[in-house]
């Protein structure tokens, strides 16, 4: 899991919605990626931590990938996750 | 009017399996809860010692209490992660709510404690096993920490079943039950029986709740006075204690601190009295209330603990002025041996709105006034605004104790 620059909308009810991201490689190369599809959302709260999940689908190195992106209520950070 | 039914819900190994959460979800790999770990205070500060453990560092036989040094030789490859007061708040209010769901009237025992009185709740959630079950499961799945609930009529029961076997379980302990699953355990894992009680019960063969719960309780309170009586209703599975949903009535505020190093000089300690009154004066104001008793303990670098107290000869909430006190009880007991730890304690409460007043103390309005600007500062840009000169370039703190930001942060209590 590591943290990743995000740019997301937010609805007027405040529901955000992820869509693309910086992503650094292990060389130190970055790439911009765009969420394509978002397949699920939901929510969790281990240890009293509130957590947004998204199922996300996008082209990462020109193949397509299912992953999970997560956001942190309480920091304001968005981290990716079993990608 | 049938029996009640009381839940005792306790997290195990609380501090351990926050921590444990809380990393699992931000990505580690390594469960805390599964390899030899502990959570363990600063030793380069003293505050060195095991505040909670796995269940796998309980097989190398590590304590809850011991230091870390002897913890480290028993196992050469524990884990020892700082506490984090800030993430045990959070995870105690977290349980709080979701406990709210299943019923009113909940008691907050300790940060990882609660009772629960499910009283005829069996329409909604099924049997009081069925209910204990899906509180534990749903905690398990949600929080991602696991529980223990004991089951019973009353408080007492309730927290004795719910220390039965771990983790991850839910034990019943009614009135039938208590001679085939309570009588037969050492006289130590009775609430209310210490360090101190077991000794004194050894020696007059008291060694099983069993045995304890069939002494005379006459002769009992005769020798250990109304305690004797107290631990044999315990033993017997009485206890008539009510769920209380509020906070108790506040008995005293006590600030204390372990040094860093060997305090060997008046100046020094002074210093430490005063920043450890600056925090507990600010929670007696806070909790508007005044003290009439102030009462300064030490232990010194043997380890040897004492203390001494003082009736003002007014209530007072000024800092200062509880300062004085403590200097002074501090220059009659102590003979100029290191300390490596010292308190203050604030005793007799009494409402900060209605107390009698002197004729011969005229600065009193000022001091008050003094306090209560201070205290402004210190609540609208925090507590570091406005310090104390004197612990300029000193390298203490200039203010004492509190575990965490949060002063609501509840301790473990003896009254259930």
């Amino acid at each position: 899991m590591k943290p990743i620059e995000m740019i997301a909308w937010f609805t007027k009810d405040g529901i955000p919605t992820p869509i693309k991201y910086k992503l650094s490689f292990d060389d130190d190369t970055v790439d911009i990626i765009k969420i394509d599809k978002i397949i699920w959302r939901s929510e969790e709260k281990i240890a009293g931590n509130r957590m947004l999940i998204f199922c996300c689908q996008s082209v990462i190195n020109s193949t397509e990938k299912i992953y999970e992106i997560k956001y942190e209520l309480n920091t304001c950070k968005w981290f990716i996750y079993k990608i | 009017m049938g029996d009640k039914i009381i839940f005792h819900i306790d997290v195990n190994s609380a501090f351990l399996s926050w921590e444990a959460a809380d990393r699992l979800q931000h990505g580690d790999t390594l469960d805390l809860r599964d390899v030899p770990s502990v959570v363990g205070g600063d030793e380069s500060k003293r505050h060195g010692i095991v505040l909670a453990k796995s269940i796998p560092a309980k097989k190398f036989n590590i304590k809850t209490g011991e230091s870390l040094f002897s913890a480290r030789m028993k196992c050469s490859e524990l884990i020892i992660v700082p506490p984090n007061y800030n993430l045990y708040m959070r995870c105690s209010s977290a349980l709080h709510q979701m406990l709210m769901e299943y019923s009113p009237y909940i008691q907050p025992f300790s940060v990882d404690e609660y009772f629960l009185d499910c009283t005829g709740m069996e329409n909604h959630f099924g049997s009081p096993l069925e209910a204990a079950h899906k509180i534990k499961n749903r905690i398990k799945k949600e929080l991602g920490f696991t529980v223990n609930i004991g089951i019973s009529t009353n408080k007492l029961l309730a927290k004795m079943a719910s220390e039965f076997e771990k983790p991850d379980k839910v034990h019943t302990l009614f009135k039938h039950e208590i001679p085939q699953k309570m009588w037969p355990l050492p006289v130590e894992e009775l609430f209310m029986v210490g360090r101190a009680t077991v000794s004194k019960l050894h020696a007059k063969n008291i060694f099983t709740i069993g045995d304890l719960a069939n002494t005379d309780p006459e002769f009992l309170k005769c020798w250990l006075k109304s305690h004797g009586l107290l631990i044999w209703q315990y033993a017997n599975g009485i206890d008539n204690s009510d769920i209380k949903t509020s906070a108790y009535g506040l008995k005293g505020i006590g600030n204390s601190t372990t040094t860093a190093f060997d305090v060997q000089d008046k100046k020094t300690a002074n210093m430490l009295l005063l920043s450890l009154c600056e925090t507990a004066a600010m929670r007696l104001r806070n909790a508007n209330k005044c003290c009439r008793v102030v009462c300064v303990s030490l232990k010194d670098f043997k380890f040897n603990s004492y203390s001494h107290q003082k009736k003002l000869d007014l209530p007072t909430d000024c800092t200062n002025k509880i300062y004085q006190k403590a200097c002074e009880l501090f220059d009659e007991i102590w003979d100029g041996e290191p300390l490596r730890h010292m308190g203050v304690h604030l005793s007799e409460l009494c409402e900060s709105d209605f107390y009698q007043v002197s004729m011969f103390e005229h600065e009193l309005q000022k001091y008050k006034a003094l306090d209560r600007a201070i205290d402004e500062i210190r609540l609208k840009y925090g507590s570091s605004a406005i310090v104390r000169s004197c612990f300029l370039h000193s390298g203490l703190r200039p203010l004492m104790g509190c575990i965490s930001d949060n002063a609501s942060y509840p301790l473990m209590s003896s009254i259930l």
